[in-house]
């Protein structure tokens, strides 16, 4: 399991000034700005939980998996794995951690895939025995046999990408980190990879932490959230939760047979264009049948639909909100 | 012929932002230009004249070496391998300019960069610890500087030929090295050819290379007397013809070769 | 004591791997190789040439003749070879680290200096390696020196301590990225400088630069020293202890290296990316 406190992470940034009198002053008296990158993060993950972390760009999310896999060491605060500190026992504690970045592969480029895994076999000193039967295991999820021969070079990205899992899974880690892992990938691939993540969580128990700006992953994948904005935590439960936490609401689809469309006081109109209007309401104030009552006795109604509030809503809300 | 300048003026901009890169420049060539110094002055304590020259006359030697050097780097060579790296060699060549035009242009920009950056600081460098190199005859001067500037084209050439070989093979990573190598030894810019065994010379100064450092050089510090610098040049003239010649040609070979494959 | 020899083990059992691994990269594209092969040996070949050259119109350099000169020219090539095999990515090493691949490194359990270093073993270094150890037999068979075991294993301990120099200069160099941030091609610059002052006597030069050679840049210890104590040549320092120098030379420059090295990864991590 994983414990975060009070993780904080700050830059020092040299302050860029313009025009050449700015720049002599860069050189001689530089002015000094601190960015607080991610600000006192705490949470806590238990063994077998999927976790997807997001947030818009710059949010702090790549920052804050970074450190918790050891690769940046926290300006305050710390992150343990099963009780251990990464930053004071990086060796030790990486032995049991799996990291996948999205936009970087571990893949030795020039050889058959197969030598990266041999390498990998000899890093984390994984026993022949051991090594046979996740290779069997994961092939039987993603097909690594077939293209184990294959250079790294010629192969696609999804391809790639299953290297790249089963090279992260090999030494069988407890936890596996993934970092916008869905990116650029076709949707087989995005398929691929969403089943494999569900499986070995079934399978193995293995804690799955990832980064993803695609709602299709937290969907599929993500029974918690982590929303964070500006360094700091916006909101940590689970999906559900969060929607009725900070968007729980529906939208009411009508159709009328014109262009005009009426206002209703128990709800927002977030849309109109044409014959058909949205109406925005609070789930627990009002109800949909109420409103299409109210409306009808208004103007006559062609079609009605309810849209209900989803992951799209929550990134608009949580991406809009400044922390 | 504007737009030639225009790049010209960009390389020398660029140049001048990247000042580390300058300052380690300058720092590593006078590095070089004292080890050369003291490597010479040891070897000739004692003795007077050896190959022709006296040791006066080759710290002069070396310290000029040192200034030329800044003139004949020359970047064309790279630029054509990451076109073909990079795939952009098709559009180069058909765009409205012409590419090598451009190289060049972009080459004289460094160079001008660096002459005003770099050759100040060497001179004083080397006037200061090593000696001021004075010429040995004022008279030979435009000499030298003719022969210079001919050597700054025949050098340019042969980097642009050789940047050639380029389209054919894929990686020419370690060709550039040798001709590096080469081109330093052959020059005469480590060592004077007429340092070298006779047989040896003889055959190295049918080649174009002696006559990028050692001619201008062999003026500058007055080895030899004004008809043998003229017949020397003559020669070097010679070379530039071929050169130009073979430039041309390789050019309209590759042009058409690289436009039918398509890159 | 016992958790430590196992960890040596498992750096040697990834060693030897990677070492596989860089061969077949190799043999996966000879033409690589092929260039170098070719202008590697023709660099020394023709550097050797000169020095013949240079004798032959001086008679000896600074007492030095022409068998005791391709000792010392040999002994450097070596040295040479095995640096360019295992530390010449230290020239890049600030790049490595602001492209991102060293955070790979850490999230694995061994040591980021020396993953850096081994997954990128550069096997093209035998192409110096060999005209290297042939100038250098030469050398020995012409200066006549007494080869024994003593005599081997004193190279040895000679060559790696020289390695370690070069290697930690090179590492030194290579970590001033962190601070300048550009795109300063020294290593050519480095290695012309290391060869006029590694394959020539360094007595040759000024007092001046012979103590900047020997205390603060100690490029002296990589191959005059060492061959001045092995052809009985006076030098300021001579005798059996020269090799054992080098090596402690070596791996002190080494330890300066990593700090450097060190420093600057802090203050990159500190103004991040």
């Amino acid at each position: 399991m994983i414990d975060v406190q009070n993780l904080c992470k700050d830059y020092v940034l040299k302050a860029k000034e313009p025009g050449l009198r700015g720049a002599i002053r860069g050189l001689v008296r530089p002015e000094h700005k601190k960015i607080h990158a991610v600000s006192d993060l705490s949470f806590h993950i238990d063994d077998g939980e999927i976790v997807g972390f997001i947030g818009p760009n710059g949010a702090g999310k790549s920052t804050t998996i970074k450190m918790m896999s050891g690769i940046l060491t926290p300006t305050k605060g710390c992150v343990l794995i099963d009780g251990r500190d990464i930053s004071k026992h990086r060796k030790e504690v990486v032995r049991n951690i799996g990291v996948v970045f999205g936009q970087r592969s571990q893949l030795n480029w020039d050889l058959r895939l197969g030598e990266s895994f041999e390498l990998l076999k000899h890093i984390y000193q994984i026993n022949q025995s051991d090594y046979d039967r996740t290779i069997d295991d994961l092939d039987s999820i993603l097909g690594i046999r077939e293209i184990i021969d294959k250079p790294v070079r010629q192969m696609s990205l999804g391809q790639r990408m299953k290297g790249d899992l089963v090279a992260s899974m090999l030494h069988s880690p407890g936890v596996l980190f993934l970092d916008e892992p869905t990116i650029g990938l076709d949707v087989s691939a995005k398929y691929a990879l969403r089943k494999f993540i569900k499986e070995i969580n079934k399978t193995r128990r293995t804690t799955v932490i990832l980064t993803t700006h695609d709602l299709g992953d937290i969907q599929e994948l993500c029974e918690r959230l982590i929303i964070i904005n500006n360094g700091v935590m916006m909101e940590d439960g689970r999906l559900s939760e969060i929607v009725d936490r900070i968007a729980p609401y529906k939208t009411l689809v009508v159709e009328y047979y014109d262009e005009s469309a009426p206002e209703h006081d128990r709800c927002e109109m977030t849309e109109h264009s044409g014959n058909v209007a949205k109406y925005r309401f609070i789930k627990n104030e009002v109800t949909a049948a109420e409103i299409i009552a109210d409306l009808s006795r208004i103007k006559t109604i062609k079609d009605v639909s309810i849209e209900e509030a989803g992951i799209d809503d929550i990134i608009k809300i949580a991406y809009g909100q400044s922390g | 012929m504007k737009k030639y300048l225009y790049v010209v003026k960009t390389q020398i901009i660029k140049s001048l932002t990247y000042e580390f890169n300058v300052y380690g420049n300058i720092v590593m060539q006078t590095i070089i230009m004292i080890t050369s110094a003291y490597f010479w002055r040891a070897l000739y304590q004692g003795r007077g004249m050896v190959g022709d020259v006296d040791a006066d006359s080759m710290l002069t030697y070396v310290v000029m070496s040192s200034l030329l050097s800044v003139l004949l780097i020359t970047n064309v060579e790279r630029r054509i391998q990451m076109s073909v790296e990079k795939g952009t060699v098709a559009t180069d060549l058909m765009k409205p300019i012409n590419i090598f035009g451009v190289y060049f242009a972009e080459d004289i920009g460094n160079i001008t960069a660096l002459l005003f950056q770099n050759v100040l600081p060497i001179l004083l460098i080397g006037s200061l610890m090593i000696k001021i190199p004075v010429i040995a005859d004022i008279r030979d001067l435009s000499l030298f500087v003719i022969s210079a500037f001919v050597s700054f084209l025949i050098n340019w050439l042969i980097a642009a030929l050789f940047g050639m070989i380029a389209f054919s093979a894929v990686n020419i990573n370690a060709l550039i090295q040798v001709k590096k190598h080469l081109l330093r030894l052959l020059s005469g810019s480590i060592i004077p050819i007429w340092f070298f065994p006779a047989g040896i010379s003889k055959i190295l100064e049918s080649l174009p290379f002696v006559y990028i450092y050692q001619l201008p050089l062999s003026i500058y510090i007055g080895r030899g007397d004004r008809t043998q610098y003229l017949s020397q040049m003559r020669i070097q003239f010679v070379w530039l013809v071929i050169l130009l010649g073979a430039f041309f040609f390789a050019q309209s070979r590759v042009t058409r070769k690289v436009l039918v494959q398509g890159g | 004591m016992r958790k430590a020899c196992r960890e040596l083990i498992h750096y040697l059992d990834v060693t030897v791997h990677m070492f596989k691994m860089a061969v077949m990269t190799v043999i996966e594209y000879p033409s690589n190789i092929a260039g170098w092969l070719i202008s590697n040996p023709l660099q020394f070949i023709m550097g050797f040439a000169i020095i013949k050259f240079v004798v032959e119109s001086f008679g000896e350099i600074n007492g030095w003749n022409y068998g005791q000169l391709a000792f010392l020219y040999g002994l450097s090539v070596i040295s040479h070879a095995l640096s360019m095999i295992f530390f010449v990515q230290g020239w890049f090493m600030g790049y490595y680290v602001m492209e991102g691949d060293f955070d790979r490194y850490l999230t694995r359990p061994l040591g980021v200096m020396y993953q850096f270093f081994f997954t990128n073993i550069n096997i093209v270094g035998i192409t110096d390696l060999i005209p290297g150890v042939l100038v250098f037999i030469y050398g020995c068979v012409k200066s006549g020196v007494t080869v024994n075991l003593l005599f081997i294993v004193q190279i040895i301990v000679t060559l790696i301590g020289a390695t370690l120099i070069r290697g930690g200069i090179y590492i030194l160099l290579g970590s001033t990225s962190f601070h300048t941030r550009s795109a300063v091609d020294f290593g050519q610059y480095t290695q012309e400088i290391m060869d006029k002052t590694t394959m020539y006597p360094m007595s040759m030069y000024p007092e001046s630069m012979q103590f900047i050679l020997t205390y603060l840049i100690p490029i002296g210890w990589i191959s005059f020293y060492p061959a001045a104590s092995f052809l009985g040549i006076n030098s300021r320092y001579a005798g059996m202890m020269i090799p054992f120098i080098t090596l402690a030379v070596g791996v002190l420059v080494m330890l300066a290296a990593g700090a450097y090295f060190n420093m600057g990864l802090r203050k990159y991590e500190s103004a991040g990316n």
